[in-house]
């Protein structure tokens, strides 16, 4: 059987994605979304999950919104999806971005993967006192916030139809 | 002054001698949150004595907590002449919202900083 929407449908539960958004992703649409995110999560999880499952994913919708290279008006397109996996909630982010971002992405990215909490914290602290680095359109934390509130997080670079896509993966236990 | 809360800014009450703010936080632009209070609260602290800001947030952003730690660091100097009492309201079980209060008192050395739970 070969129909797409039944596909999606049995790609989708398979993984335990209860939310995902694809397409033009502006601040009207993540206050929108921000609230059926809510909904989903507080049914089921205690505070603290589910304050780290949303903040991540309002970290990663802004960082869609502001720095996906695809752009229609105001929005960025990129995806953003929610999964229940064996290893806790997975928060997971894709929009494609300038290729000379990727050094400059990968320097930001490698020495959070490699920071234990304390470390995160200082870093965190570190850029609230220092200010956004240059090319940020935000406080320059997002990253280093998403990381504190992952209890691990991975991202890769992928080249795919002459674009190259960032792709983002926070998990909560 | 008092702005009333939205989805995701927080409601702001400013008198002569108090800020509190309550809500959720995360703007499209946190400067345009941001520029009105900062201005309103040292509009009003600078004839007052004493200044107390209650915070009570659920969720904060990270352009946010850049905003609440640069309008600590502007009390903590304030706090320098003046009495600055800062109380930082958090669900007992929003471990992230008490961790966040207890990161942000560590860095201020004139005011004086409470924290505490609510049901």
């Amino acid at each position: 059987m070969e129909n797409e929407t039944l596909k999606l449908h049995e790609l989708m539960i398979s993984r335990g994605t209860f939310f995902c958004y694809s397409g033009p992703l502006s601040e009207e649409v993540l206050t929108s979304l921000s609230g059926a995110v809510k909904e989903q999560l507080s049914d089921s999880e205690d505070l603290p999950v589910v304050k780290k499952v949303f903040g991540i994913f309002v970290e990663q919708a802004q960082n869609i919104i502001r720095y996906s290279v695809d752009r229609l008006d105001q929005s960025g397109v990129g995806s953003v999806a929610i999964s229940k996996t064996e290893k806790g909630f997975m928060i997971e982010a894709v929009n494609s971005i300038d290729p000379k971002n990727v050094d400059r992405l990968e320097e930001i990215l490698k020495p959070l993967t490699e920071m234990n909490k304390d470390e995160l914290k200082s870093a965190y602290k570190d850029r609230l006192r220092s200010g956004p680095p240059d090319g940020s359109r935000g406080a320059g934390l997002g990253f280093i916030e998403m990381a504190r509130r992952s209890s691990k997080f991975d991202y890769d670079f992928l080249a795919h139809n002459a674009n190259t896509y960032f792709v983002y993966r926070g998990w909560v236990e | 002054m008092e702005m009333a809360g939205t989805t995701r800014t927080p409601e702001v009450k400013i008198d002569s001698s108090n800020c509190s703010i309550k809500g959720e936080c995360y703007p499209e632009d946190i400067s345009e949150f941001s520029g009105p209070v900062m201005e309103t609260v040292r509009e009003n602290l600078s004839s007052s004595e004493s200044f107390t800001v209650t915070i009570e947030l659920y969720y904060f952003n990270s352009s946010s907590a850049k905003f609440l730690f640069d309008f600590f660091e502007y009390l903590d100097q304030a706090g320098e002449e003046k009495q600055i009492r800062i109380v930082w309201k958090y669900r007992t079980e929003d471990d992230a919202m008490e961790e966040a209060g207890s990161e942000f008192e560590e860095d201020l050395e004139n005011v004086s900083f409470s924290l505490e739970a609510i049901s």
